[in-house]
């Protein structure tokens, strides 16, 4: 585990053992792994997605095993004969530029119990590898690449700062229309010049660098011609994205990541809200979220919701921690009749940690549920994995196809179904899982820019 | 001679009485030419033969019988001259008829509750119940259930308009909040600004163009929905404003103040899709606390995610 990161370790209270601690929340990470490599072959292809890949199962590696492990999976599945050990050599040096893999921390001094440190100059440093020493290991024979002794994993981080953007420019193209959001995306390269990748608030963009780099870009020529006004737009704009701090060289605009997800946490549990209680008591939730303070008078009238049914809805909302109460009295002596008042309001924070405990004992639940019907079913899968090996040995030795038809059959038509049936749960509560994890990331970074 | 002397006292009586009736003329002039009203002095000064008690007796019936109304001035009490019109009203109704009428026409038309009316007359309930009942009859007030307690009544003069706070405004209608038509109205104007909105996606102009030709005021919303005619009630201004204001806390629209201090409003798309958690049952259980491994409520029972599932 501790090659996962899972577990670390450090110097207990006697010099020489080790305490270990386990990381939940890396363990909970491994629901993204699907998402980060999907974001690698969407931006840099196939190889690069196949070197995450191993690195992800392996945990650490260095890197010459990690290309050759690479070349020999996707040698398989494209079914060609020789893989370009340069191209993937290539691509990993790209990656580590990029920093999506960093290099692994390493012990520093002899002691009972290491000590894993790396300078940060080191952590990007791309390794040298010898070709030759590649093709000798790829093809058994025994090689030295060059780089023993330097593992290299994975930089979670870094893509968790790509989901980020790429949630913050389809929010903002869901708001405007798709050129804001290409304006988003230039914006944010340029950010990333100036500005270290998780501060709450960037430096400034000055505009005329930013209209360069739309101009070099051809595939929106409406944003070209209107780029003030896009940004004018942006910056009026409730969200709050892109805010406007200065004025030379036409004008300083930044981007406000702790803003921005401030404004996406509200609109995530404003939807729950309305899914879970109904549009009237969203209503009632944005009310409250806009007056801060609340009576239930004013709820009422301004809701314009007939009078029982905002009662119901509004202590619904307070029993479910949506709503907190605030009680002003007017004076402490409990003999004179005093008006005591009751004021709802929101507190965010608790509310959105109170949410991220849902969305993970929803995702326990579809596990549990998913692992249920596995078991349930478990003779029937177990049989057709039987039936599909005995199908493929048979293929292999060149069976006539009346008897492939006759192993066919052993499965039944109600079992088939069965099974298919079985199948589709499975994936749905796959899809179900991939999904909880969308919501708590967003919850996630919100909770750490609070911070 | 002995027989003059009984005609003699009558002729004397008679004097008396219509000398009482002379004098209550002229005291009944005397507070007509005097607007603020007249004090026990004046009446003194203009009828100086009256004695005390046939004073008394002068005022009084004339209290008793309406026409002067009585006053307190600084420890001196004042008589006016009450106007003929109102005079017609209560006639033949008795004293505390009178002052409980009077309570409920100063009151407006606020009206005024029962109680208020009990603390300001002090007379005692059965009896004030007693006179309400028979103003009503008379059809003099009227009894309006406020829409703010349901089960308080105020009474206010018969021809009187109840204030807008009594019955709410446009949006009850006898007493009932009227949903459906806040409903309607919300849909209608939602409609409107999201057909400007979507009249903008084909706008060539650039994007501050588009988004100004989205944007609508109050008033054009007004104006629409009093062309659309669904309400049957005259609406206001101020009415079109707390229904778009419903829309913004339903997040459909924004609402941005302009130069003049009048609002403009804009439909928005939401900025983000419906939120993971929601896709799985969990996320719409109401049971989700009970929710656990132990327990008749546990995931692998669940009878939501077996529907979901199929």
């Amino acid at each position: 585990m501790i090659q996962y990161d899972f577990v670390t370790f450090s110097m207990g209270q006697l010099p020489d053992r080790a305490e270990y601690t386990l990381l939940a929340d890396k363990v909970v990470l491994l629901l993204r792994y699907p998402r980060y490599l999907l974001l690698m072959k969407t931006q840099y292809g196939d190889e690069a997605e196949m070197l995450i890949e191993e690195i992800l199962r392996q945990g650490k590696d260095t890197a010459s095993r990690v290309i050759i492990r690479a070349a020999t999976r996707l040698k398989e599945s494209l079914k060609v004969e020789k893989v370009c050990l340069v191209t993937l050599r290539d691509k990993f040096l790209v990656l580590v530029n990029k920093q999506f893999v960093m290099r692994c921390p390493y012990p520093s001094e002899e002691k009972d119990v290491p000590e894993l440190t790396i300078k940060e100059k080191q952590l990007y440093l791309p390794p040298d590898i010898n070709l030759k020493g590649l093709s000798d290991l790829e093809e058994g024979k025994p090689g030295n690449p060059g780089d023993e002794g330097i593992c290299w994993r994975v930089n979670l981080d870094r893509f968790h700062q790509d989901f980020r953007d790429q949630i913050m420019v389809s929010a903002i193209s869901r708001r405007l229309d798709d050129n804001a959001g290409e304006l988003l995306r230039q914006l944010l390269k340029q950010m990333y010049l100036r500005t270290e990748p998780w501060v709450a608030t960037s430096n400034p963009v000055p505009f005329t660098e930013l209209r360069e780099a739309v101009r070099k870009q051809s595939s929106y020529p409406l944003l070209a011609q209107y780029v003030d006004q896009y940004l004018k737009i942006m910056e009026e704009d409730s969200s709050g994205f892109v805010s406007k701090v200065g004025d030379s060289s036409g004008g300083q605009y930044s981007l406000n990541m702790k803003t921005a997800f401030i404004q996406l946490t509200w609109a995530t549990i404003e939807n729950i809200v309305m899914e879970r209680f109904g549009s009237k008591a969203a209503r009632i939730f944005r009310l409250v979220k806009a007056k801060k303070f609340v009576e239930q008078e004013q709820i009422q009238q301004i809701a314009m919701i007939p009078a029982k049914e905002a009662k119901l809805l509004t202590y619904k909302l307070l029993e479910e921690n949506f709503l907190q109460m605030q009680e002003l009295r007017k004076s402490l002596a409990s003999n004179v009749p005093n008006k005591t008042f009751f004021l709802f309001y929101i507190d965010l924070n608790q509310v959105a940690r109170m949410v991220l405990e849902m969305c993970c004992k929803a995702l326990y639940n579809a596990m549990t549920r998913r692992e249920y019907e596995r078991s349930e079913n478990r003779r029937m899968i177990e049989k057709q994995q039987r039936i599909e090996l005995i199908t493929l040995n048979m293929k292999e030795q060149g069976a006539t196809s009346e008897q492939l038809a006759e192993i066919e059959e052993m499965l039944t038509p109600p079992e088939q179904a069965l099974l298919e049936k079985v199948r589709i749960m499975i994936n749905r509560l796959n899809e179900a899982e991939l999904q909880l994890d969308e919501t708590m990331f967003i919850l996630q970074l919100y909770l750490s820019y609070q911070i | 001679m002995t027989t003059n002397k009984p005609e003699e006292s009558v002729r004397n009586g008679n004097d008396q009485l219509s000398s009482l009736e002379s004098s209550e003329h002229r005291i009944l002039a005397l507070a007509k030419g005097s607007g603020k009203g007249i004090s026990d002095k004046d009446i003194q000064n203009e009828v100086p033969d009256l004695r005390p008690d046939q004073r008394a007796s002068i005022i009084n019936k004339l209290l008793a019988q309406g026409y002067f109304d009585l006053f307190n001035q600084g420890g001196t009490l004042l008589y006016k001259l009450k106007d003929p019109s109102r005079i017609q009203k209560v006639k033949g109704a008795d004293n505390e008829e009178k002052i409980v009428y009077s309570i409920i026409e100063e009151a407006g038309n606020k009206g005024i509750w029962i109680r208020d009316i009990r603390f300001k007359s002090n007379l005692i309930p059965t009896q004030l119940n007693k006179i309400l009942k028979i103003l009503e009859n008379k059809k003099l007030i009227k009894a309006v259930k406020s829409v703010s307690a349901s089960k308080k009544k105020v009474y206010m003069l018969y021809n009187l308009e109840p204030d807008r706070t009594v019955t709410g405004g446009a949006w009850y209608c006898d007493q009932d909040f009227e949903a459906e038509f806040v409903d309607v109205l919300n849909q209608q104007c939602y409609r409107f600004l999201h057909q400007k909105l979507e009249a903008t996606r084909d706008c060539k102009g650039g994007p501050i163009a588009a988004r100004n030709i989205s944007y609508a005021s109050s008033k054009d919303v007004w104006k629409y929905i009093s062309e659309l005619g669904i309400s049957k009630v005259q609406l206001s201004v101020e009415d079109m404003e707390t229904i778009l204001d419903t829309l913004l806390y339903d997040g459909k629209v924004e609402r941005c103040v302009t130069t003049d201090g009048s609002h403009l409003y804009r439909a928005v798309e939401s900025l983000l899709p419906a939120p993971g958690i929601v896709r799985i049952p969990c996320g719409v259980c109401p049971v989700l606390r009970h929710c656990s491994d132990v327990g008749s409520v546990n995931p692998k029972k669940c009878v939501y995610m077996k529907e979901w599932l199929e």
